[in-house]
């Protein structure tokens, strides 16, 4: 089953939901491959038994998604993404917001 | 309407009935479950037997049995009295399972097409010539037309899982289940409802309206036996349906609706549940939204418009709906299983949804229920590739406005191939599939198997799709298998798992898919993504539920005892409003209706007949029609026409009839009743079969070859209620 992370990531949200919008991301990159970089680039930690929470896009929902990516340089893992371009980012995005927890199509799995 | 249908049908004495399941189900002690005759049919064992759990695959359902065994060889099928969801029943086609192992049509070895195809000559293969071809052709259409070029079909099976799961190694958007020709409208509009599908809580209903179901027929469990103990615990059932089914015959009053206009019927109540405050007031306000537009909406949908539309009458409908809102919140409407019917079925159900929204039956006893937790994982994780070269979706992707991105839409594949438009596929794989019987429009299905490179089909028999097959392989029947865990969900009788090991060893050459998968696998350099056994997915699914695999090892099933009911008490529900959607914003922001809106539907010509399609108790499609004691009880399928009807064109009983749609025609005796309106006609499905390798060949009239291919708009299900067709006397 899926593990709820979601009360971490809200926390995540309240500490940057002041910061302002720094990035407009839309919805509208590569979903599947999303998923793909999604898993190369954020489950190496966000996954269990690493440092981070297990996290999937059905942890939160579409307005939670959104607000997390508005700013997501700030993010506190940030600096540990390395250089990961921004079309890969939008993907990323594109992928968890398509199928968050509230989207047509939650993910069914990890 | 004139028909004797007309009269409201008092329920009979089916109670008797219950009897046996229930008294199956009272049977169990920790020990007893494997002993034979705690629910037995009377057959006699020879001394010496074993008995092994196993789960019956005659249909979806999964129910646990227990096989047992003598001298190597399965002599008879009992149900596990332990097994809750089904209540400890298994049904007439379960019991028959054990004629299929021993069907001397099974494949026995692997088949090379060397004539036309469908001309049926065939040359035999040893598995490694037959793998080396499948990889190669996997490979070279890969490469020519990108993986999406390759699609995957799998029933519902345990072992469908791994063609899924090669489908992504290799890489290929395009697969696709039986979902689309079923259900997917209907999980469309609870998924835009509620935030998830729901279970329906039968067992402590007090009233309930069945439409576009055949619970009694179409069995469905703990559903079919739990609707049965409800009645007798004082549960009203009402059931509408343009023919006269067997669910109907037992139901407490039945109304033979026009076709296509159970919406008219559901906003009626809608209006009268609102105008009447009849609805769950505390509830609606609390946990939904959008009542206001809602009863703005329903308001110029009165009982007698609806009364006009569906020959329902206006007293009847008010009377349904002031029952419901004094029987709520253990009041409901059936949520119900295939949608394929209509151009607009994911809104038709979206109705149904919303009636129970305002019943306030959601997550209640009696109502509708959410998932329980199973806590089956997903078992050994996948790396996903990702292949740069491939397109950016699926091969239907955009045809419908709300597809499930991991269901697609058979139809709209077909069409897609068929157009080469976005990309060509060219490669087919279908494993316990069989849409050249079930999918509608099957000349187009022809046309689509005809345009391939490469068709492979696994199966346990030569089904009609694996007659149009380039490569055919043997599957083990179920009774030989190792399989992964399946999860179920059962509302009240439980959420469980359940597991199947081999009963006993695999006949002929008959590998099982995953096998195949694994082999194909390691020819292609995938062979990272299957580099484990069926047992070590199995402990990694497991993982999670301590004790769960002796439970199953002695009981045939695992238990959860997760919570049943107020399993949304502090949780949001996972729409955009966060509540039940009443009114749903995505579907305003996507400019489809926000709450379904009834356009008067096409009606036939006064020279044709509205074609409905079904099955009973005994048959499941085409995978059970041949099935030698199954024959005994349904040889063949008729074509049902209303004594009105039949006597406007000089059709008697038993006569041959052509039926003839834009999709094809058909031969079909008919048969003369008044089970069906004047204005439809009814056949069942699973004949009509083209493979002369199977029983059922020359018996019947395939349902296939008339229905026209229209599919719902919003999830691309399939709309196989929207033919018309006409009849004539006429020799084949």
């Amino acid at each position: 089953m899926l593990k709820r992370s979601a009360a971490m990531v809200l926390a995540l949200i309240i500490v940057f939901s002041g910061l302002g919008m720094a990035l407009a991301l839309e919805a509208d990159g590569n979903s599947r491959k999303g998923k793909y970089l999604f898993r190369k680039s954020c489950r190496g930690c966000h996954a269990e038994g690493q440092q981070a929470k297990d996290m999937s896009p059905v942890d939160m929902t579409q307005a939670q998604w959104k607000q997390l990516f508005s700013d997501y340089k700030k993010l506190p893992c940030y600096d540990k993404w390395g250089n990961v371009p921004e079309k890969d980012v939008k993907d990323i995005y594109s992928y968890l917001y398509g199928h968050a927890k509230d989207s047509p199509s939650p993910a069914k799995c990890k | 309407m004139t028909s004797s249908l007309d009269q409201k049908i008092s329920r009979r004495g089916f109670f008797k009935l219950t009897g046996a399941a229930t008294a199956a189900a009272a049977l169990g002690g920790s020990d007893s479950a494997l002993k034979p005759g705690a629910a037995q049919a009377g057959t006699r064992l020879k001394p010496g037997f074993e008995s092994k759990y196993t789960v019956c695959d005659m249909c979806f359902n999964k129910c646990s049995a227990i096989a047992r065994v003598v001298d190597g060889k399965v002599q008879k099928l009992d149900p596990n009295p332990k097994f809750l969801k089904s209540r400890g029943m298994l049904c007439a086609k379960g019991n028959a399972g054990v004629r299929q192992q021993y069907d001397p049509d099974r494949l026995k070895y692997p088949l090379l097409r060397v004539g036309a195809r469908g001309e049926g000559k065939w040359k035999r293969l040893g598995w490694d010539e037959a793998l080396d071809l499948a990889a190669e052709k996997m490979k070279a259409i890969g490469e020519k037309y990108t993986r999406c070029g390759f699609m995957f079909m799998a029933g519902a099976d345990m072992q469908s899982t791994f063609i899924h799961r090669f489908a992504k190694a290799y890489g290929s958007y395009n697969t696709l289940s039986h979902e689309s020709q079923c259900l997917i409208a209907g999980t469309r509009a609870f998924l835009d409802t509620f935030g998830e599908v729901p279970i329906p809580d039968m067992l402590y209903a007090k009233y309930c309206l069945m439409m576009g179901a055949n619970r009694f027929e179409a069995l469905v469990t703990p559903d079919s036996i739990d609707m049965m103990t409800a009645m007798k615990q004082g549960m009203k059932l009402v059931v509408m349906d343009p023919r006269y089914t067997k669910t109907a015959a037992k139901a407490h009053e039945y109304y033979p609706i026009k076709p296509h206009s159970d919406m008219a019927v559901m906003l009626a109540i809608a209006h009268v549940l609102i105008k009447e405050g009849l609805y769950d007031r505390e509830f609606v306000a609390e946990k939904t939204y959008g009542l206001e537009q809602l009863a703005k909406h329903v308001e110029p949908y009165t009982p007698e418009w609806a009364a006009t539309e569906s020959e329902v009458p206006a007293e009847v409908i008010v009377k349904i709906a002031r029952e419901l809102g004094a029987a709520k919140p253990a009041a409901m409407i059936y949520p119900g299983r295939r949608s394929s019917n209509y151009r607009d079925s994911t809104q038709v159900r979206r109705a149904f949804a919303i009636v129970n929204a305002l019943l306030g039956n959601w997550d209640r006893p009696g109502g509708l229920t959410a998932a329980r937790m199973v806590g089956l994982g997903g078992g050994v994780p996948l790396e996903e590739p990702f292949y740069e070269n491939n397109p950016a979706d699926r091969v239907d992707a955009g045809r419908a406005t709300l597809m499930f991105p991991e269901e697609g839409s058979f139809k709209l594949a077909r069409d897609a191939v068929l157009e080469a438009n976005p990309y060509p596929v060219k490669g087919f794989f279908c494993y316990h599939s069989n849409p050249m019987q079930t999918v509608a429009n099957r000349a187009k299905t022809a046309r689509m198997f005809d345009q391939m490179e490469f068709v492979m089909v696994m199966d346990v028999a030569m089904s009609d799709t694996a007659w149009m097959a380039d490569l055919v392989l043997p599957s083990q029947y179920y009774l030989e298998r190792l399989d992964p865990c399946s999860a179920q969900q059962g509302s009240s009788a439980c959420a469980c798992v359940v597991m199947r090991d081999p009963v006993v060893k695999p006949m002929f050459e008959a590998k099982p898919v995953f096998w195949v998968m694994r082999q194909l696998a390691n020819r292609l350099e995938l062979g990272e993504h299957f580099n484990f056994s069926v047992e070590e997915f199995r402990n990694a699914q497991l993982k999670d539920l301590p004790g769960a695999l002796e439970a199953l090892q002695k009981d045939g099933v695992y238990y959860n005892p997760s919570k049943l009911y107020g399993v949304y008490e502090g949780r949001i529900y996972k729409t955009k409003s966060q509540k039940i959607e009443l009114f749903n914003q995505r579907y305003a922001d996507m400019g489809l209706d926000p709450m379904p809106v009834y356009r008067k539907p096409a009606q036939p010509e006064a020279d044709q007949f509205r074609l409905v399609v079904g099955r009973n108790a005994v048959v499941t499609q085409s995978s059970s029609t041949s099935n030698s004691l199954l024959m005994e009880f349904q040889p063949t399928n008729h074509l049902w026409i209303n004594p009105a009807a039949a006597k406007g064109l000089g059709i008697e009983d038993g006569d041959w009839v052509k039926v003839a749609s834009p999709a094809g025609k058909q031969w079909i005796q008919a048969k003369v009743t008044d089970m069906t309106r004047p204005d439809t006609v009814y056949m069942e499905t699973g004949f009509g079969v083209l493979s002369p390798q199977l029983a059922a060949h020359g018996r019947g009239a395939c349902i296939a070859q008339v229905l026209v291919d229209d599919f719902d708009q919003i999830s691309g299900n399939m709309a196989m209620h929207e033919t018309f067709v006409t009849v004539s006397k006429e020799a084949a």
